[in-house]
């Protein structure tokens, strides 16, 4: 059995594969580096796929975190990850768009699967996870909650600060000024899919454009993604999972 | 080896320790030092009005005081260089010369004259049209100009013998530097990306009269070494400087070498040899008016792109690392540009954003694995 660990900035994940590569469990904690996330996250899909630590004959590790991780017989960038993952779940996938807690890829393949070029954003909040974190908090409502909000919009409304702080301020404005929720919510996700379409266009976009990491399931983010891009998005399957997967067929691979 | 191994570990440790290394200086050399910011200064008029110049390409210190003129959208090296300034920490020094290359510095020069009034300031301007013989003449005349302050503060006349014999020992050692570098490329594993960098630096901190001999001592030794066969991967590096000062640590740990550059503070310092002038003051302002693809002197042709594609090409590298200085606005106006060229030329490019003090190096660390992972 082959494991694959991806320890986030705010989730940790693991995924077992047979030799056959097949998915034998993933398991998703929202805790990452520094916390006992990594650890419940191993411990939860070993528990799930009815198997014990000794089974596991190879771990790749990959993240934020997966310097500091010292179970793994080796550890990979989780842009190599990312990148293995989504093209063992869509081989037709060129562009890959994911959006962490903390930071945002966007990576090419070739036909075959092999990385082209990539892009990560600069050491700041803005379009990742993280942003949206924050405008829900101010929203007063949970992060899962966000994207059902924001597709109730009935008014366009701008946030034009990129910095999440100085959006954080700007929001709390715009909400005193007796903007509705809705429209600010629908704003925040239009402010990240501005930021992550620019840096898609320093490598450029090219079909097929899949999308990953927790951000995925977030409905009226790929939606805006998509209208900034101009291009369809496909979420892919396990989103949440796809660097740990990665990270797991590397390790069948070793 | 051994002997080798002491002369880099000397080197290493003039450049790990720079105040030490040049207060040495002074007391070995019995001279005073003058301070000479970024990009390009007339070092050989200082050092023949019996000055030490010394390289100011700011630090790692945290920036307390430098924000009164500086904002944190400005230049790191300028804001580090203010900082010490304002610290007290370069009043040792007899002047510093200020060159006014991009906005940063030409502001720099008053904020300066009020916030650090105890180091005295000798701006400097270079021509704009620095290839036409208006600007070459206009260079000389500022030459003159600073050497006349020079003079006036170590109350020693540069004479036209002590001029050339300046002249000549930083020739000599821009041809070392040369050596060194075109060297180095066969030695990936004992001149690592980190040591190839100090060895460099080191130079800023020491007489060149000292510096020279020891680094033609160090190729010689290296020289008799067999080429080292490297499993990693090479690189071409451009931008301003390769820093912080974790940068490079983390070349080495992935395995990758750096087997040419095109930095500010390393190559571009030493790269072109004079070709031209009649007087020494000309053949300084010939040096600047040849020489290509920086981008802080004004380049109508943009050769920089065509200059990276042959450096990789010449050394066998794998791709390039681009240091990008953040908010250095000559650098970002120059990047568009060359990328195409690269990318043209299917060589693959990773971009790093860096300042000179940065918390924290992981997703750097991430980019640099990421690209070998990719390069394969």
């Amino acid at each position: 059995m082959f494991l694959g660990v991806d320890i986030g900035s705010s989730s940790s994940k693991a995924v077992i594969l047979n030799n056959q590569r097949e998915v034998l469990s993933t398991a998703v904690i929202n805790t990452g580096t520094g916390t006992r996330g990594p650890e419940k996250a191993v411990a939860t899909a070993l528990e799930q796929a009815e198997l014990i630590t000794s089974d596991i004959e190879y771990t790749v590790v990959t993240g934020y975190g997966r310097i500091t991780y010292d179970k793994a017989d080796r550890q990979i960038t989780e842009i190599s990850c990312h990148g293995r993952g989504a093209f063992f779940l869509a081989p037709q996938a060129k562009t890959i768009i994911d959006i962490g807690g903390q930071d945002a890829k966007i990576i090419r393949l070739d036909n075959n699967g092999r990385i082209e070029n990539f892009v990560m954003n600069e050491k700041c909040a803005a379009g990742t996870g993280r942003f949206l974190e924050v405008m829900a908090r101010i929203l007063d409502c949970g992060i899962g909650e966000l994207s059902d909000l924001s597709l109730r919009t009935t008014k366009e409304l701008a946030i034009s600060s990129t910095c999440t702080v100085f959006a954080e301020s700007e929001v709390i404005s715009q909400l005193a000024a007796g903007a509705a929720k809705e429209d600010v919510a629908q704003g925040a996700h239009r402010s990240v899919a501005n930021r992550i379409a620019g840096l898609a266009a320093r490598i450029g976009v090219r079909q097929k454009v899949v999308m990953t990491g927790g951000v995925a399931l977030n409905a009226s983010m790929v939606a805006c993604l998509a209208q900034e891009i101009g291009h369809e998005i496909t979420v892919l399957p396990m989103s949440q999972v796809v660097g740990a997967l990665g990270a797991a067929l590397y390790a069948v691979e070793s | 080896m051994k002997h080798l191994l002491s002369l880099i570990a000397e080197l290493e440790t003039a450049a790990l320790n720079p105040i030490k290394t040049l207060k040495k200086t002074m007391d070995t050399s019995k001279k005073s030092a003058v301070g000479c910011f970024p990009y390009y200064t007339p070092d050989e008029l200082v050092y023949a009005a019996g000055f030490i110049p010394v390289g100011l390409w700011g630090g790692q210190t945290d920036i307390k005081l430098a924000d009164t003129y500086l904002q944190s959208f400005c230049c790191s090296i300028m804001r580090e260089n203010m900082e010490q300034g304002m610290r007290g920490q370069y009043d040792f020094l007899s002047a510093i010369i200020i060159p006014t290359y991009c906005d940063t510095l030409k502001c720099i020069c008053e904020n300066w004259k009020v916030a650090v009034p105890q180091v005295p300031l000798i701006p400097m301007v270079y021509p704009q049209n620095r290839k036409i013989q208006a600007g070459i003449d206009y260079l000389v005349s500022e030459y003159k100009r600073v050497q006349e302050i020079l003079e006036d503060l170590s109350g020693e006349k540069v004479t036209e013998e002590s001029l050339a014999s300046s002249f000549a020992l930083y020739e000599e050692y821009r041809k070392a530097m040369r050596e060194f570098t075109a060297m180095a490329v066969h030695y990936p594993i004992t001149i690592n990306a980190k040591t190839r960098q100090l060895i460099i630096k080191a130079a800023y901190f020491m007489d060149k009269k000292d510096y020279v001999p020891q680094l033609q001592e160090l190729c010689r030794s290296l020289s008799a070494l067999p080429y080292e066969k490297f499993a990693g991967k090479k690189v071409v590096m451009t931008g301003i400087m390769a820093e912080p000062a974790g940068l490079l640590d983390i070349f080495v740990q992935n395995n990758v070498a750096v087997a040419a550059d095109d930095l500010a503070d390393s190559s571009r310092q030493f790269r072109l040899e004079s070709s031209r002038g009649n007087t020494v003051y000309e053949k300084m302002a010939c040096r600047i008016a040849d020489q290509c693809g920086c981008s802080l002197l004004f380049d109508a042709e943009k050769e920089r792109g065509q200059l990276l594609v042959d450096l990789v090409k010449d050394t066998g590298s794998d791709g390039i690392v681009v240091a990008m200085m953040k908010f250095c606005d000559p650098e970002e106006f120059d990047y568009p540009i060359y990328k195409k060229e690269l990318e043209a030329a299917n060589i693959p490019i990773l971009y790093l954003e860096i300042e000179q003090k940065m918390d924290s190096l992981e997703q750097i660390r991430t980019r640099v694995q990421s690209f070998i992972e990719m390069l394969g």
